[in-house]
Formats: structure tokens, C-alpha cells, sequence
């Protein structure tokens, strides 16, 4: 587990560089260098004055159990959404009114929080998840020949997460 | 692979894939986060266009969901006393009924609705505001008001 800071909470007090051992609060960036922090220490998150430094943890439980019936729902649902996102972006890209536009665009991204929203319940939360992983994998054998696919990036995440 | 994840759209697969990317920022993990919107930018060009299409099919989509889709879902959740799937629905029928409320204002008003004012949308539920300054908490899933975003208005 390693320190961030919340950058809109920081207040500069800078309590974090007196303690830090390894100086990895001292940076041009406003966050932690992550590569110097040490796991778990913890200093500067019980020095800061503001609350602004937390730790992120590097290992995640499995995710919550989902019924196949609300997995079912939730797709469906989402599958819903995502239709109307490509009906109100269609509308969008069709029409040369500019508020017509700006209003298909608004609901085009509100459906999309929307079906991203489903698929975090039905089971795909987590990126280091299981779910996520074999998803990844039958992706990559399922776009071999594709040679749009970015199959590089499914690769790294693979070896990432 | 199941077969629900077999028949997805780009569009279903791009949301899939925009939730993971949220997911890893969450994290701070950004380079795993850019891999997945290189992913979702992928399914953003395979997007096919819906031609002679117009609101009355939105909206009935939409009517759809109030009067199915979150139904069947919350007894799907009932069941299995699944609570932060019925967090979900709550939130996703209220944005959902403020998207049909929008339509029909819309479709009375026309562009005076948003003539001389803004439109927001909340990242964390898809809540819809339409005026000059959003509230300072969402409505609907209570996030502060640095997460409700104006759509701009398209040079065209």
C-alpha cells in the first residue's frame, strides 16, 4: 500500500515532506512518487494537518458474488442504455442545429454512465477481478486476425493487473 | 466466455470498457487506465450510426426501461438481497425519468430550452441538469458538484 494525495484537499501545509523518510512526498507533480513510497508506512498520513494523504491498497478482495438472474438483468439493462447512447450520438451526428446536438450529446453520456453503472454491479467492478481477466483473454483469441484491434494494450493490461 | 458477453455492442463493450478505465484511475493505476480508453476508443470507431431514426424511438426506450427493464431488475435484486445492485437501480430509474422529463420538455419547448442556459451531467450517476450553475450536490447519488460536467454547445 502506497500514499496519494488528494490534491484539492492538500492545504500546503507540507507536514508530509518533514516526515517522510524517503523524500517521496517532494515532487514537482503535487502527488507522491509512488516508486520511492514505502509500503505501508503510513507517516504522512497520520501527519497531515488537512487529511489529504491515503493509502491505496495493491491487493483487492474478489468482488462481490452476483446471482446469474440479476447478471441477466443487469446486461439487458445495460444493453438498453447502450442503444440509447448510439441513438442519441446518431441523432447528434445527424442534425445541424447546434442545441439539438449539445442535448443527443448530453444523453448520449448519461447513458453511457448508465451502462457503466450496470456493469459494475453485474461482477465487473474490479479490473484485478477474475471476470475482467478472462474477458481480456477471450478477446485477444477472438480478434487474432483483427488488425485494428489494439491487441498490444490487452496484452500490457494482462500483465499489469 | 458467457454467452451475454458474446452478442455485445461496440457501444456495450465501450461501456464495459470506460468503467474499468474510471475504475483504474480510482486506483491511480494510469497507465493501466489509458490502456483501457485505448480499448474503448477501438469499440468508439466501430460505432454504427442508427439512420431515420428520431426522439419518439428514444423516448420509447426509455419508457421501455421505467416500465420493464429496472422492474425485472429490482426483483432480480429483491431476491438475491443484492443491495448495491438495487443502489444502482434506484439511482439509474431516477436519472432515467429526468432523461424522459428532458425529452418532453424538449419536444414542447424546442431550443429555448437551452437557448440561454447549460446542460450537466453528474459522471458518477448520469444525472441531467439543465442551467446555468448545477446544484452543489448531485440529487441523485450525492456527489459533490466538481463531478457534474457541462456538455458545451458544438461549434458546428
Amino acid at each position: 500500500m502506497h500514499a496519494a494525495r488528494n490534491t484539492s484537499l492538500c492545504t500546503k501545509d507540507c507536514v508530509c515532506l518533514f516526515v517522510c523518510p524517503t523524500g517521496a512526498t517532494d515532487t514537482e507533480t503535487g502527488q507522491i512518487d509512488f516508486t520511492k513510497c514505502l509500503d505501508g508506512c503510513r507517516l504522512c498520513v497520520d501527519a497531515c494537518p488537512s487529511h489529504a494523504i491515503y493509502l491505496v491498497p495493491s491487493v483487492y478482495p474478489a468482488p462481490q458474488e452476483k446471482s446469474e438472474a440479476v447478471r441477466k438483468s443487469l446486461f439487458a439493462l445495460a444493453k438498453s442504455k447502450a442503444g440509447q447512447e448510439r441513438l442519441a450520438r446518431s441523432l447528434s451526428e445527424a442534425s445541424d442545429d447546434p442545441i439539438f446536438k449539445q442535448l443527443m450529446n448530453a444523453v448520449a453520456t448519461s447513458n453511457r454512465v448508465l451502462a457503466e453503472d450496470c456493469y459494475r454491479e453485474a461482477g465487473y467492478i474490479l479490473p484485478q477481478s477474475e471476470a475482467v481477466q478472462l474477458w481480456l483473454h477471450n478477446l485477444l483469441s477472438e480478434h487474432e486476425k483483427d488488425e485494428d484491434f489494439p491487441s498490444d494494450a490487452v496484452k500490457t493490461l494482462l500483465e499489469k493487473l | 466466455m458467457e454467452d451475454d458477453m458474446r452478442q455485445m455492442t461496440a457501444e456495450e463493450l465501450g461501456a464495459l470498457c470506460t468503467n474499468l478505465q474510471k475504475a483504474c484511475t480510482k486506483q491511480l493505476r494510469n497507465e493501466e487506465a489509458s490502456l483501457f480508453g485505448t480499448l474503448a476508443a477501438y469499440y468508439d470507431k466501430q460505432r454504427t450510426i442508427e439512420k431515420a431514426q428520431d426522439l419518439k424511438t428514444l423516448l420509447a426506450a426509455i419508457n421501455t426501461d421505467l416500465s420493464n427493464g429496472f422492474a425485472e431488475a429490482s426483483n432480480a435484486a429483491e431476491e438475491s438481497n443484492d443491495r448495491g445492485t438495487k443502489r444502482a437501480l434506484v439511482w439509474g430509474e431516477k436519472a432515467s425519468k429526468l432523461l424522459k422529463a428532458l425529452m418532453i420538455r424538449y419536444e414542447k419547448q424546442g431550443s429555448a430550452l437551452l437557448e440561454n442556459t447549460n446542460i450537466w451531467v453528474c459522471e458518477i450517476c448520469g444525472f441531467v441538469y439543465v442551467g446555468d450553475i448545477p446544484p452543489s450536490v448531485c440529487p441523485i447519488c450525492k456527489v459533490p458538484s466538481f463531478k457534474i460536467h457541462p456538455i458545451q454547445k458544438e461549434a458546428v
